[in-house]
């Protein structure tokens, strides 16, 4: 007796065979959905774009006192690397800051990828930097193929800066040069900061010392000096010595003056030389470049005040010299009230006056950002 | 003996099974979302591109001189036509390495007639003509101008001009694409 109890039906067998067949083509499909969205480039675009957005728009973090104006051992106080002046400006980049983002102390990949690049995955970057003069900087390795990148066009915000020189001296002599024959010249300087502040409020074109270096350039000291060969002993300015004594700093603030000692790091350089003095005075002084950073501006809280820079020579033989300013009682006591107020003293602004400092210039510059996987 | 033990009855299932099948792979084919990965990506970096070639071109030199993009819109001749294509041309085609780029652009602005409340729209300048076939993107710019021209009836090709001459915005718009 046949019994079909227990048997397979062949219906069953083909129909779950095209089941499971069928099952695991739609399962195997649904992956390549997404192809069209599937795209390495994607991510590597968006990181560069997001990079680049970083660089141009933002102007970095702490804004106050700048990132850049930390030194190397002071890193960790940078929290992350923006170019812009201020958030206002977008597309319109510090030189100070894009000096630091470039410089060689900075170590690739890693400095960067924490500050600028960010997220978890160890992309490879190449930041680069062209401005219309063709200067060029980068910072990374070179792109491989497959990358992602964002090109953005940009201005470089030149900083402000004024050099006194023979012109200054031959344009305007009384205001620059002392006639008696003296040992001890003093010559000072002013820095309004709420003048500045105030005459121009687009950052743009903004001279701001607590967010941007300021460079003084005092050359052709030589020329100063009014020969007279025959005194006793006789005067020649290529032959006399000129000794830069030291430089004293005074914050005017409401009515009242403070000494503020000036650190190391804001030492003049002198003679064209790329470092800065480790002490003074300095002997055979011919020109003398202050630099000062945001860094000191903060430092001695002076964003909203006035500043007197004086610098004091010491000339042998004695002799008419660069010199501007009536100190009183003398260089070493200084009175700053007695001296900066007095009719006799008439320090050099360091202002918007075009004749007497080159302004803030803007130029043209593109940058681009390329990522790509691995670090490399 | 024949009988029909061991038979497929079901032909008619097994073929509305793959029936039902296509159709689906056809369907969830025809829904797929099949643009190309990086298409908007390009056209970003296009578009960044084109609105800061103009924010730059808008922005003063320094503190003592004038928007060159502002001069221009100001001041249409010729020559300033020439101007921005110099310009617009060397800001979106320069790179930080040695080969340039070649990207084409077409830039005009927009305004409205106060002769007639309309809006009117007058061409800059153009690297190439456009056919229509381009993958074009749209940068674009306000910028305060001065009244055109001097006002006077021959200046019809001009933002027709207040009385007194006051600034206006415009509205300045470039396509740009690859060839």
């Amino acid at each position: 007796m046949t019994d079909d109890t227990g048997a397979l039906s062949i219906d069953f067998l083909v129909g779950f065979t095209i089941f499971l067949l069928a099952f695991i083509w739609v399962a195997s499909m649904i992956p390549g959905i997404m192809v069209g969205l599937q795209s390495y480039t994607i991510d590597y675009d968006a990181v560069a774009y997001r990079t680049g957005v970083i660089l141009v728009e933002d102007p970095g973090w702490p804004v106050s006192p700048p990132w850049e104006s930390f030194s190397d051992f002071q890193k960790s106080n940078m929290t992350r690397f923006g170019l812009a002046v201020s958030k206002d400006t977008p597309n319109i980049l510090s030189q100070d800051k894009v000096n630091r983002f470039f410089c060689t102390t900075f170590v690739y990949p890693d400095d960067y990828h924490t500050r600028a690049i960010f997220g978890d995955y160890p992309y490879g970057f190449n930041i680069s930097l062209k401005d219309a003069a063709g200067e060029y900087q980068s910072v990374g390795s070179i792109t491989p193929l497959g990358y992602g990148t964002i090109r953005r066009i940009v201005k470089i915000k030149g900083p402000s800066n004024a050099t006194i020189g023979t012109g200054n001296y031959a344009k305007y002599p009384s205001f620059y040069n002392k006639t008696e024959n003296v040992t001890t010249h003093v010559f000072s300087f002013l820095i309004d900061n709420p003048r500045l502040l105030d005459d121009v409020k687009n950052p743009a074109y903004q001279i701001d010392p607590a967010r941007e270096q300021l460079t003084i350039n005092v050359t052709d000291l030589r020329a100063t000096i009014t020969d007279y060969p025959t005194a006793v002993p006789p005067i020649e300015n290529m032959t006399s010595t000129i000794e830069l004594v030291n430089v004293r700093v005074y914050k005017k603030e409401g009515a009242l003056y403070s000494n503020v000692p000036l650190p190391a790091s804001e030492y003049p350089f002198v003679n064209g030389s790329s470092t800065r003095v480790t002490s003074m005075p300095v002997p055979h002084t011919d020109n003398v470049t202050i630099k000062l950073t945001p860094y000191y501006f903060d430092l001695m809280k002076a964003q909203n005040c006035q500043i007197y820079l004086a610098l004091g020579f010491n000339v042998t033989p004695p002799s008419t010299f660069l010199n501007n300013t009536q100190a009183l009682p003398d260089f070493n006591n200084l009175d700053a009230k007695l001296t900066f107020e007095n009719v006799n003293t008439t320090p050099f602004n360091y202002n918007y006056e075009v004749e007497n400092v080159t302004q803030p210039h803007l130029r043209d510059a593109v940058l681009e950002v390329a990522v790509w996987s691995g670090g490399g | 003996m024949k009988n029909s033990d061991g038979q497929l009855y079901t032909i008619e299932g097994l073929a509305a099974a793959l029936v039902m099948l296509l159709t689906a792979y056809f369907v969830i084919n025809a829904t797929s979302v099949y643009t190309a990965g990086d298409t908007h990506i390009t056209d970003m970096q296009l578009e960044a591109l084109g609105t800061d070639a103009l924010r730059v071109m808008d922005a003063n030199e320094s503190r003592l001189t004038g928007s060159p993009l502002r001069n221009i819109i100001s001041n249409v001749t010729f020559t300033d036509n020439q101007t921005f294509g110099t310009m617009f041309g060397n800001l979106i085609n320069s790179r930080t390495g040695a080969a340039a780029d070649h990207i084409q652009y077409s830039a005009s602005y927009s305004y409205r007639d106060l002769g007639d409340n309309s809006m009117k729209s007058m061409f800059i300048n153009a690297s190439r003509n456009l056919s229509g076939g381009e993958h074009a993107v749209r940068a674009t710019k306000w910028v305060i101008a001065n009244v055109k021209g001097d006002g006077l009836p021959g200046d019809s090709s001009y933002i027709p001009g207040f009385s007194p001459p006051q600034n206006r915005s415009v509205l300045v718009e470039v396509l740009l694409w690859r060839d």
